[in-house]
């Protein structure tokens, strides 16, 4: 099953690497993690995705929650939840029909075109991350250039919210 | 998780508060205001100051106030150091504290990092790091010492802000001795040790988290309903089991366990980190479970209906197949001071997170007052025929000298009051079968990380810790040559230390398993064309009594000799490369499997039982 584990953790040296190291330690996998500042200066928040069952994410939450540096964990797709992820995707578009194609399917998706030259777009999606993987997939036909994907951020639908 | 010392009151003002000191100045007060009277360790270019520091402190308490010194104990290596802290923490409960400087001496005691986190033991490591301005320039003796500890430790600081410095010591000695005990490391530029700044005498860190769990934790009380709940499972069954860990001893919870297993005579298996838990002497303790457990021990799981684990977590050495552990047990409770053990290995019925000690306590207490009643002493007379029916044996007609022999004659010169450290292997195994531990904290021994070495050093920490203990390193060849230069130590501060050296010319566990499962391939563990004379080696480091032992007629008398003598002690005996460990569980197998060797009698099960020979060596581990 895949899991979006949402972690606050102190802004200290080495925070990073020691969640990074309990994963690699531990024969964890990490499909994405993505980490910013928190509107609290002394917090960041890691948005973390990964895949196991029940008992190998309970494991992994019990070993996050005994790192210092770790404020709070929670698995938010244990209930409703909101998950995000961007892409930035650079395509040959050099012909009108290209332009056009790419135009249009950017569009379906409800993604921007950013960045145009004579022979590129750059488009930008956002949704849930199957969302990004079927843009991929209609645009595979005609290679993409260049991908960049955020990773995915996440947050609990409704009232629940993750307090200290 | 001891208290060291006693904690200066918030309301009262540190003497010291207000006064300019410098970085290194601070660490060595905030060591002193925690209690600590030894530091093991080995100084070197970046921890410089801090030594210093140490000198002038001890020139001050001299001096002035007539106060204790601070014990600086140099090793030969600085692992030595690490496992010398480990000792004096095993032996007492206290954090034990080393200091080493950056680069090589920071990473040679990654091992007792390491060996720290696995056996849940208390230490704070000091280690020296290059100036903050050379930190990633690749500078000499330079180390990421985050990187590298922060994969081993419990937690590593590394001192960025000078005005850090003493809040980050304390919370280091907060840190290890919190819920589940363990090494943390402070990492100190050189110029913040330089640097120098107001003392404030007071103040942590924060680490909100992790202070919130640890909170969370001391507050846990067993609610009544899961009192309730376990002593319907308890109520239910007719052949309980405790099945003990270290837990237990480093939460200091063996008289609560005692207690509880006396309040309903249940019986106590312990696995190697739990020996001393229960004094194992005591009728209701069945001594060691596991892969080389005794055969009533593990007879014991297997005839069992409740499996309750304290402190224990059903590791591979004692459950190499969760699902085959105490085939019987129709319940398992589990008490653990840390959530990530609970169902990591085996699925359980009950649990609790929280302090055994306290845990038992209660459970105690809630029985008394419901009237809890149930006789198991059917069960318990199963046990006591168990023991009876298969003892610990060995080849007691060979002329050669039999390992078990020497560690039966020792215990009988003991009496099961020497505290004991061991190397790791054979020696160990035996040492763990055929000693007897009244108390807790006598038995030091490199349980989950099984670092050969230990030994020694953990003997010459422990002895520092308990001056006038009897301290025995009960070692091996191979183990011993691996930190052989702290026997100067031992002789160098004078310890009474005693070094019993089982010499049987070769790695004997390795061999043992070489034997089993390569043909008898003896692939880098053989030793017999080494030519150390350890009884020379031992003259050399300044032992007066250093014997050598080749005769099984002199060996009551040299043990005796050994013993009774005052001063550090060498004494070497030459033993039967042969004898192997039994009983014996191979890896992956279940109890059922266990192979008792040719001096313990065994239970016929009457089906295939077909040794251990039946694993591919890719499987055994």
């Amino acid at each position: 099953m895949r899991h979006i584990i949402s972690i606050l953790v102190v802004n200290e040296f080495g925070a990073l690497g020691r969640i990074a190291g309990l994963f690699t330690a531990r024969g964890y996998n990490i499909e994405s993690l993505t980490v910013a500042p928190t509107d609290d200066a002394t917090l960041s928040r890691m948005t973390l995705v990964t895949i196991g069952d029940d008992q190998i994410i309970e494991q992994i939450i019990k070993q996050l929650n005994k790192l210092l540096d770790v404020v709070k964990v929670l698995d938010i797709t244990e209930a409703e939840h909101i998950e995000r992820e961007m892409m930035l995707v650079k395509v040959q578009a050099a012909t009108n029909d290209a332009r056009e194609e790419f135009k249009r399917l950017t569009d379906i998706f409800r993604g921007r075109v950013l960045d145009v030259t004579e022979k590129t777009y750059t488009i930008e999606l956002t949704g849930t991350s199957s969302k990004l993987d079927a843009f991929l997939e209609v645009i595979g036909r005609k290679t993409p250039v260049e991908v960049v994907r955020s990773g995915v951020i996440g947050i609990a639908r409704g009232d629940r919210q993750m307090r200290i | 998780m001891t208290e060291q010392a006693p904690r200066i009151p918030h309301s009262t003002q540190h003497p010291l508060a207000g006064e300019q000191m410098s970085g290194a100045e601070m660490v060595v007060q905030v060591l002193a205001d925690e209690g600590v009277d030894t530091v093991f360790g080995y100084s070197g270019g970046a921890i410089l100051p801090t030594y210093d520091a140490v000198f002038r402190y001890n020139e001050r308490q001299r001096g002035d106030t007539g106060g204790a010194p601070m014990n600086l104990v140099v090793p030969a290596n600085e692992q030595g150091a690490g496992f010398m802290a480990a000792g004096y923490a095993r032996s007492t409960g206290r954090v034990g504290v080393f200091l080493v400087t950056s680069g090589p001496g920071a990473t040679n005691t990654v091992t007792p990092i390491r060996d720290c986190m696995a056996d849940s033991v208390p230490v704070v490591a000091i280690t020296g790091q290059v100036a903050r301005g050379a930190m990633g320039t690749d500078a000499f003796q330079e180390a990421p010492i985050v990187n590298i500890m922060g994969n081993c430790a419990k937690h590593v600081f590394l001192v960025t802000n000078p005005e850090d410095v003493e809040a980050t010591m304390r919370t280091a000695f907060e840190v290890a001795r919190s819920g589940r005990p363990g090494p943390v490391v402070v990492d100190l530029p050189k110029d913040v040790q330089n640097w120098v700044g107001e003392f404030h005498g007071e103040g942590l860190l924060d680490v909100r988290g992790y202070r919130q769990r640890m909170e969370s934790l001391r507050q846990a009380k067993l609610s009544e309903r899961k009192c309730r709940q376990f002593f319907d499972l308890l109520g239910q069954s007719s052949r309980p089991l405790l099945y003990v860990g270290g837990g237990v001893v480093s939460g200091d919870a063996g008289d609560d366990l005692t207690a509880f297993a006396k309040a309903y005579g249940i019986p106590v298996v312990t696995t190697v980190m739990g020996l001393g838990a229960i004094d194992t002497t005591d009728d209701l303790c069945l001594h060691m479970l596991g892969m080389h457990g005794t055969a009533y021990a593990n007879y014991a799981v297997e005839d069992c209906d409740f499996i309750i684990a304290v402190g224990a977590r059903f590791d591979d050495r004692v459950a190499a197949k969760a699902e085959l552990f105490a085939p019987m047990a129709e319940h398992v409770a589990h008490i653990d001071i840390d959530a990530a053990e609970i169902g990591k290995v085996k699925l359980v019925d009950w649990a609790h997170v929280g302090d055994a000690g306290r845990s038992l306590r209660q459970l105690v207490e809630f029985g008394r007052s419901e009237g809890f009643r149930r006789d198991f002493t059917p069960w318990l007379e199963h046990v006591r025929g168990l023991r009876g029916s298969y003892p610990m044996n060995f080849d007691r007609e060979t002329p050669l000298i039999q390992p078990q022999e020497v560690l039966e004659r020792l215990n009988t010169l003991t009496r099961g009051e020497a505290v004991i450290a061991t190397g790791v292997g054979q020696h160990q195994m035996f040492a763990a079968q055929y000693l007897d531990f009244h108390r807790p904290r006598q038995w030091l021994t490199s349980g989950s990380m099984g670092t050969m070495g230990f030994g020694l050093p953990a003997a010459i920490g422990a002895q520092f810790a308990n001056p006038d203990a009897l301290v025995i390193d009960v070692d091996g060849d191979g183990s011993i040559r691996m930190n052989l230069g702290e026997m100067e130590t031992v002789t160098t501060y004078g310890l009474p230390v005693k070094v019993l050296l089982l010499n049987n010319s070769c790695d004997g566990m390795v061999r043992q398993w070489q034997r089993l499962y390569f043909e008898d391939r003896f692939s880098g563990s053989d030793k017999s064309l080494h030519r150390k004379d350890f009884i020379k080696a031992a003259e050399s480091d300044g032992f007066e009594f250093a014997r050598r032992v080749t005769d099984k007629a002199e060996l009551g008398e040299a043990l005796k000799a050994f013993v009774g003598f005052e001063g550090p002690a060498f004494l070497e005996v030459v033993i039967d490369p042969d004898a192997g460990v039994y009983p014996m569980v191979g890896p992956g197998m279940s109890y059922r499997e266990m192979v008792t060797g040719d001096h313990i009698p065994s239970r016929d099960y009457g089906d295939s039982r077909d040794g251990p020979e039946r694993l591919a060596p890719s499987e055994a581990f």
